[in-house]
């Protein structure tokens, strides 16, 4: 059996989310109120496409909710997406309910009502600007769990001043670890005794303070 | 319970649409003292003129506005905007995240009552109870003509 995923509203978001949802293989159903963002919509081959209010339950029948097991909101609205999430648990006991939300203050609030997954495109969004903004010498950095948990990719420059050190020789602040460490293609997990070479890159793993581990990390000596 | 008296009671109205209004002015002839919220200030042009309650204009989905309005001191909440999903929304915020005991919504469509199921929420539904009116009316006229 394929998983079955449904979209509720947002039309560029359902656009994307949809074909790679697709191509990973997954049975996908969209649900928008637009008529003419439906017809766009059904150029996708293999996506079902209903068009109606996905507040209404049914309509959420026609997308044959009893077989979803992941349904998505992603309207602009918080509290149609609320309603979408309450009336897939409560009423059709979907397995898994994700929303977008446009208020992080209601973040909490969305949880304690049952919805499984709130994604606070803000907050994300926030997150990677301020971490682009404030080091542009780290390639890439990851928000995993809401945003609440980073992970960063941190190539050390020959002239830091940690290159030889000791892991355990290095105050890190408590809220970072060092995941992992790429050498030459090749990664390894690291030990309080494991020496830090030039050209190494590192994983961090980061609840908080990243960037204060990361200066000290590739800061010169 | 003198011990009380000197502290107001509110009640909470939020929508101040026909029922809202209508409410309000009602509450408040009464003695009652009244809040309504409504994100549209010309709404509240329905209120009488002897009106003695208070008007905040504003998005009562937004935490700031519904402690702006005192939704803490309120005794009942009253959501009635024009919108079933912002009042069920209001109404489990008022529930879950300020405690209420008295919470009062209307919704339009009783097919999303199941997303009320499991809070203390007392629901008015307009469909129905025209309903049960219309066929009190039907009974009533049946009667007569026999």
């Amino acid at each position: 059996m394929k998983k079955h995923i449904l979209l509720i509203g947002g039309f560029n978001k359902t656009l994307s989310l949809s074909n790679s949802l697709i191509k990973k293989g997954y049975q996908v159903t969209a649900i928008n109120k637009n008529y003419d963002d439906c017809q766009k919509l059904a150029e996708i081959s293999r996506l079902n496409v209903i068009f109606g209010d996905g507040t209404k339950p049914f309509i959420l029948e026609e997308a044959k909710i009893h077989t979803v097991d992941i349904a998505i909101a992603l309207t602009q609205k918080d509290e149609i997406n609320l309603v979408i999430c309450e009336l897939c648990k409560k009423k059709f006991k979907v397995k898994k309910a994700v929303t977008l939300i446009d208020d992080p203050k209601k973040i909490d609030f969305f949880y304690k009502m049952g919805v499984d997954s709130v994604v606070s495109a803000i907050n994300a969004i926030t997150n990677i600007i301020e971490q682009q903004a404030l080091l542009d010498d780290i390639t890439t950095v990851i928000p995993v769990g809401e945003g609440r948990i980073s992970i960063t990719e941190v190539p050390i420059p020959a002239k830091a001043k940690t290159v030889g050190k000791k892991l355990l020789e290095i105050d890190l602040p408590k809220e970072v670890i060092i995941g992992c460490i790429i050498r030459n293609e090749e990664s390894l997990v690291p030990r309080g005794d494991t020496r830090i070479e030039a050209n190494d890159e590192l994983i961090l793993i980061s609840s908080d303070k990243q960037e204060k581990a990361i200066r000290q990390l590739i800061g010169e000596g | 319970m003198k011990l009380f008296s000197t502290e107001k009671m509110y009640t909470l109205i939020i929508g101040s649409g026909r029922l809202g209004a209508s409410l309000a002015n009602d509450l408040s002839e009464q003695g009652g003292n009244v809040i309504v919220v409504d994100r549209d200030k010309s709404s509240f042009r329905k209120l009488s003129p002897s009106f003695g309650g208070l008007t905040v204009t504003g998005d009562a989905t937004n935490l700031n506005i519904l402690n702006e309005a005192q939704i803490k001191k309120a005794k009942t909440v009253i959501v009635v905007t024009n919108d079933d999903n912002v009042n069920i929304m209001i109404s489990q915020m008022a529930k879950e995240l300020f405690g209420k005991q008295h919470v009062i919504s209307r919704l339009y469509d009783p097919d999303r009552q199941s997303v009320y199921e499991g809070f203390d929420i007392d629901l008015i539904y307009p469909a129905i109870l025209s309903v049960n009116e219309i066929n009190r009316l039907l009974k009533k006229h049946n009667k007569e003509t026999d």
